[in-house]
């Protein structure tokens, strides 16, 4: 008989819904931390918005809205160190925001054009920055968990006291890549958070359907790790419960899977109309869990807002998303010829051929090089 | 959180005390078939593993050690229901029916072969005995049988799958998105893990960080349980459990059989490069068939006279297929054309003619 901790139904929650707290688990922050958070939320929310309308009229070709989980990706990453690695999945513009990448460059990315620091080379919502340690997101399910893995794994054998955050969703957790990475990350006690952002919903796949496991954060069991459970809609409950598992890794013990519950108020991307496999009565009834709302009620309750502050702060994260797009609407597309660039220090002769034949000026010489140098593919 | 408790099967133990609570069912006839089985398979595994260094059959995978888990397991099995074999559970193969003949033809790669020759020795199969030919990719038969349990639930076949895999399966993709699908569709699957603590060279506690691989079920929402695999009789009854349960439409359960391989992982592999002769004689004494005998003179059944009566039965049943298999010759060129397309393509055709005419030029030459 060997006896088995499963993560069950628990869930760690500080904020209840009326915005009162329990004073015992709330995380220790200074009125300025809170300020912080409680911005980049609505940061967020206004980046959705305007993106979504943006993609409506067609200036931008695709997006990915995070309405509803808001808390879930900004208490996260807030709790993270800049050296730390984050390895985002699609929705999770709100721990880039917090790790300092700016606004500017999510609306550039969207766009793909000159402002955007990827060079047009990604479909809207897949941004990334090497100066924040913020792997690219990718559209694949669950590839980053594996990255996060490997990365924490190489931090851990270098002695380097950083940690590696992943995001994926509730239908990432059927997929291969979680297996093997949670199996290998258990195994070799690497220093990784796998953050799993549960809205209930793998696009039209309900949880229940996902999995049978009673819950998500439940399957640590199997890779021999921690798990925790915590409200998703609940910014300090996602700080509390990060902040462990942060603390655990950086002190050795391996990695955390962290089960946030939460949901996303809006389709899974501009290509998704949810009323398709879900009732209203749910969505509404989520909708009054919203994340902010509760954070709003929780601050104006601990006199860190008064209800003008969060007028002031909506306004002020408006015109920033606005001056974003002023900015960045209308700057020319990419040039073509940016296409060969940082693969190869030296364009080798059969891209320096084609990049000639696009811009038109085919030398005569070109060919010729072609020629002699056949045999002898590709460098 | 919520502790879970791994329940742990064993009805004989070690120093031949019979736990009389976990004790199984089982008819006089019935316990003397598997104990039968049990002489069978390890005569007929010396010998294997004798012919294939005297370099009579090309390659053989042992299962000298393991010889319970995989007999007791498929003998809780009823007529109508399948096998998903790993390749290391010739005991299976014997309850359910296949005869050494059969086994050997494979081995030879004879005419007589059902597979007509065209797989590696011990890559056997017999749909007559809903026996699945075994795959040496790991694990990829986990979710063929979760495909097939979940269908016999669909169909209500009354049928069960069980399907055997190792300790290192469970770090593959297959187990996982086996498992997990078996566990939202209540597959009519039984999930048998043999962890004899290595994937080849790879120990148990480098394959993952959980206590039992048991409780890697409960990530898929269903119960996993261990049993001591060197006890026959445990082994019955955790099967028997599963499958039943299985039967009745409860779903899936997973059983990790504690167990360990004596021999090479196949006849190319050399053991002593990974693990320590101490770890082996440990295991060695851990051994079945005297289990068996401990619980039959706990009955009374226990006879040497017959020991040795069964012995010297199992040695000319192994001796018979040798023979046989060794005279059935090797199966026909014209075969590696057959059973893919009902007629054949003008290509193959055209290849077959060759072949033939260049035969036949051969032949005239010599």
């Amino acid at each position: 008989m060997v006896s088995v901790q499963f993560v069950d139904k628990d869930i760690v929650q500080v904020i209840n819904e009326d915005g009162t707290a329990q004073r015992h688990l709330e995380p220790k922050m200074t009125h300025q931390e809170h300020l912080r958070l409680f911005r980049t939320m609505l940061l967020v929310r206004a980046t959705d918005s305007k993106a979504m309308n943006l993609q409506r009229s067609g200036r931008i070709g695709f997006y990915v809205p995070s309405f509803g989980q808001e808390a879930c990706q900004v208490g996260s990453a807030s709790v993270l160190k800049p050296e730390d690695w984050v390895a985002p999945a699609y929705r999770e513009p709100g721990a880039a925001l917090v790790r300092g990448y700016p606004v500017k460059l999510l609306i550039a990315q969207c766009y793909g054009n000159k402002a955007d620091a990827q060079k047009g080379r990604q479909m809207p919502s897949h941004y990334g920055s090497a100066a924040t340690n913020f792997i690219t997101a990718s559209s694949p399910v669950g590839t980053q968990i594996v990255y996060a893995t490997g990365v924490a794994w190489a931090m851990k054998i270098r002695k380097d006291p950083r940690v590696a955050l992943v995001y994926f969703g509730d239908g990432a957790t059927s997929e291969v890549d979680f297996h093997v990475g949670l199996n290998f990350g258990g195994v070799f006690r690497v220093p990784c958070i796998y953050f799993c952002n549960n809205n209930g919903w793998a696009i039209s796949v309900p949880r229940e359907k996902q999995t049978a496991s009673p819950t998500i954060a439940g399957k640590a069991a199997a890779y021999g790790i921690e798990g925790a459970r915590c409200d998703g809609n609940d910014v300090l409950a996602v700080v509390q419960v990060t902040k462990q598992a942060a603390h655990h890794a950086r002190a050795g013990g391996g990695p955390t899977l962290i089960e946030a519950l939460t949901y996303r108020m809006g389709p899974h991307s501009s290509s998704d109309d949810p009323t398709r496999y879900r009732s209203a009565e749910e969505l509404e009834a989520w909708k009054k869990k919203d994340p902010i709302e509760r954070y709003r009620r929780f601050l104006e309750k601990q006199g860190i807002v008064t209800a003008k502050d969060v007028k002031d702060l909506e306004a002020d994260v408006t015109k920033e998303v606005e001056d974003a797009v002023a900015q960045v609407e209308g700057q020319a597309a990419v040039a073509p010829e940016s296409m060969f660039e940082d693969v190869y220090a030296e364009l080798p002769y059969h891209l320096r051929l084609q990049r000639d034949a696009l811009l038109g000026e085919r030398k005569a010489g070109a060919m010729v090089e072609y020629e002699q140098a056949e045999g002898k593919f590709p460098l | 959180m919520t502790t879970q408790e791994i329940r742990m099967v064993q009805v004989v133990s070690e120093d031949g005390r019979v736990d009389e609570a976990q004790e199984p069912k089982l008819t006089k006839q019935q316990v003397f078939t598997l104990y039968q089985t049990l002489i069978r398979l390890r005569t007929f595994e010396a010998r294997m593993m004798n012919l294939q260094r005297s370099g009579r059959i090309g390659f053989y995978g042992g299962s000298v050690g393991q010889e319970a888990t995989a007999t007791g397991s498929a003998f809780a099995l009823e007529k109508q229901d399948w096998v998903f074999p790993q390749y290391r559970e010739p005991g299976a193969a014997l309850i359910r029916g296949i005869s050494m003949e059969t086994l050997l033809y494979q081995f030879m790669s004879t005419a007589k072969d059902i597979g007509k020759g065209r797989q590696m020795p011990v890559h056997y199969g017999d749909r007559a005995v809903n026996y699945v030919t075994i795959s040496s990719v790991v694990a990829s038969q986990i979710p063929h049988a979760a495909g097939g349990g979940w269908a016999m639930r669909l169909r209500k076949d009354n049928a069960v799958a069980l399907v055997y895999f190792g300790d290192g399966a469970t770090s593959t993709v297959d187990f996982h998105a086996g498992l997990n699908l078996a566990g939202v569709f209540k597959a009519a699957t039984v999930f048998w893990c043999n962890n004899n603590q290595f994937a080849i060279s790879v120990p148990r506690e480098k394959q993952t960080a959980s206590k039992t691989l048991a409780e890697k079920a409960l990530a898929y929402g269903f119960e996993g349980l261990q049993c001591d695999g060197q006890d026959i009789f445990a082994v019955y009854a955790a099967a028997k459990y599963a499958v039943d349960k299985a039967r009745r439409g409860e779903g899936p359960t997973m059983v990790e059989s504690l167990t360990y391989r004596v021999g090479p992982h196949s006849s190319s592999d050399d053991p002593t490069r990974y693990r320590s002769d101490v770890e082996v004689d440990t295991w060695r004494k851990r051994d079945t068939l005297e289990r068996v005998r401990h619980y039959l003179r706990h009955k009374g059944w226990y006879d040497e006279s017959e020991d040795a009566r069964l012995h010297k039965l199992a040695e000319e049943e192994v001796t018979r297929a040798i023979e046989a298999a060794e005279h059935a010759g090797p199966p026909s060129w014209e075969t590696m054309l057959e059973d893919v397309f009902a007629e054949m393509t003008p290509l193959q055709q055209m290849q077959h003619d060759d072949l033939a005419a260049y035969l036949k030029w051969k032949e005239a030459r010599a």
